[in-house]
């Protein structure tokens, strides 16, 4: 489970979905926020469950992937479910035991809210299975250029982003091996006293922030022996390339928000 | 802002990744609810910005969210709580910073995280009273709480919890203040931009 956290969810793959330009996912997934929140009757929600399933099946990433992803907040939805169908008062009464009685108007209510959630999930998750971290960072980039006009350093903010995802592996590759080469010398991190554990978070920290400072002053050494300087006129590896297949899919999002926008009560 | 010192944008990069690490070993306290969890992330950020100035430590607690957004994902949809976390982090190491660079020493550093523990936990009581409890509401869908309901909540959960919370990174950072203080002397003397 560590492990999946660290480098991400990303699923390998070749699909429509997964070939799709990281700026149009980031667009539609922004739109998408706003859009779910125009759902407010059965009919709307059943068009908005068939197009976030459809892009489901479009990525050809098996549904175990997503279920898995979903495993840490269903207690929520759960909850929000529970919380719907017994608080909320309106229309005929369902089932009644002594004074407790639960309402048709909660039930739905709590179907619409907990559905809502987890297509938001779903579509969330869905990001981050077909997209890598990096290319997310890329998207970023080129999204938030015009706020360069601000004076807002959105170069140099992507690169600090590259920076630390490229060194989130070797970071935790490092934190283990501190911590068995501490565990050797006797320090416990599995349980003992409070103050015991504070000095094994710091026997942890000490070498940690060492041995990253100096892993940073080296690679800033090399930047700037290779000659960086900013993001002015700078080219890139990567290139990011706009398809009709991403107008496409942002035309079909748009054409959804307009369907919710007709049918929604 | 002016440009950044390529040394001091590496290190942010580097910062932040080692904050995003230890917020992901994150713990609950006990007695509090489950979503209050304890890290340590804003260690990493308190160092950058002792080592590069106020701004570098803002910006850890930034990247250190937008990555854990981007990774982890959130429930919500809206990353209601990753702003709370960045406004937590935020008006921790700033009132932190600023009183111990008045005295620059052991003291100073003591009345620094105290004073940071004290701002976090006061101002994040009012902005989950105001802001991020109403939010939560919203994006949940939950039936809005009342003004007393929340304020029951926010004093005897997140008033505490907070507390104990800039207590134990304080004691944390005292600890590795001693040993790191040395260190990050000559390194401000060098690098100071």
């Amino acid at each position: 489970m560590m492990n999946s956290m660290i480098i991400g969810k990303y699923v390998p793959g070749n699909s429509v979905i997964h070939r799709m330009d990281p700026r149009a996912k980031l667009l539609i997934i922004f739109m998408y926020v706003f859009i779910v929140f125009l759902a407010n009757n059965s009919v709307t929600y059943a068009v908005l469950t068939v197009f976030t399933f459809g892009f489901l099946a479009l990525s050809r990433i098996p549904l175990s992937f997503v279920i898995r992803g979903l495993k840490p907040i269903i207690w929520i939805i759960v909850f929000t479910f529970l919380l719907h169908v017994l608080m909320t008062k309106e229309g005929d009464v369902l089932y009644q035991i002594g004074s407790f009685s639960i309402y048709e108007g909660g039930v739905k209510q709590g179907i619409f809210i907990s559905l809502r959630f987890l297509l938001l999930i779903i579509i969330t998750t869905l990001l981050t299975l077909t997209t890598t971290p990096i290319e997310v960072t890329d998207g970023v980039e080129i999204l938030l250029a015009p706020l360069k006009k601000m004076r807002v350093p959105v170069h140099e903010l992507a690169l600090m982003m590259s920076i630390s995802l490229r060194f989130i592996p070797t970071l935790m590759e490092e934190t283990e091996k501190i911590m068995k080469a501490q565990t050797a010398r006797g320090v416990d991190f599995t349980g003992g006293r409070f103050s015991e554990r504070m000095k094994a978070i710091v026997s942890l920290l000490v070498p940690l922030f060492i041995s990253s400072f100096k892993r940073a002053e080296e690679l800033a050494t090399a930047m700037e022996a290779r000659g960086y300087r900013g993001g002015e006129g700078r080219t890139k590896f990567r290139q990011l390339v706009w398809k009709w297949t991403d107008t496409a899919f942002l035309a079909a999002v748009l054409l959804l928000a307009v369907v919710l926008f007709v049918l929604r009560s | 802002m002016r440009k950044m010192n390529v040394r001091a944008l590496v290190l942010i990069g580097v910062f932040s990744a080692i904050s995003y690490l230890l917020m992901l070993l994150n713990f609950p306290l006990p007695p509090f609810p489950n979503f209050l969890l304890v890290d340590f992330s804003d260690v990493p950020a308190l160092i950058a910005a002792l080592l590069y100035g106020p701004l570098a430590g803002v910006l850890v607690e930034l990247l250190k969210n937008v990555l854990n957004y981007f990774v982890v994902g959130s429930p919500t949809g809206v990353p209601v709580g990753h702003i709370a976390n960045f406004m937590a982090g935020i008006t921790f190491i700033l009132p932190t910073y600023y009183v111990y660079h008045k005295t620059k020493s052991k003291k100073g550093m003591l009345a620094g995280l105290a004073t940071g523990t004290a701002v976090m936990a006061l101002m994040m009581s009012v902005l989950n009273y105001y802001v991020f409890l109403p939010a939560y509401t919203i994006f949940l869908g939950a039936p809005a709480m009342s003004a007393p309901e929340t304020k029951a909540l926010v004093v005897s959960a997140i008033l505490p919890f907070n507390a104990v919370k800039g207590v134990m990174i304080t004691i944390v950072f005292m600890l590795l203040f001693a040993r790191l203080s040395p260190w990050l002397q000559k390194q401000t003397a060098v690098n100071h931009v």
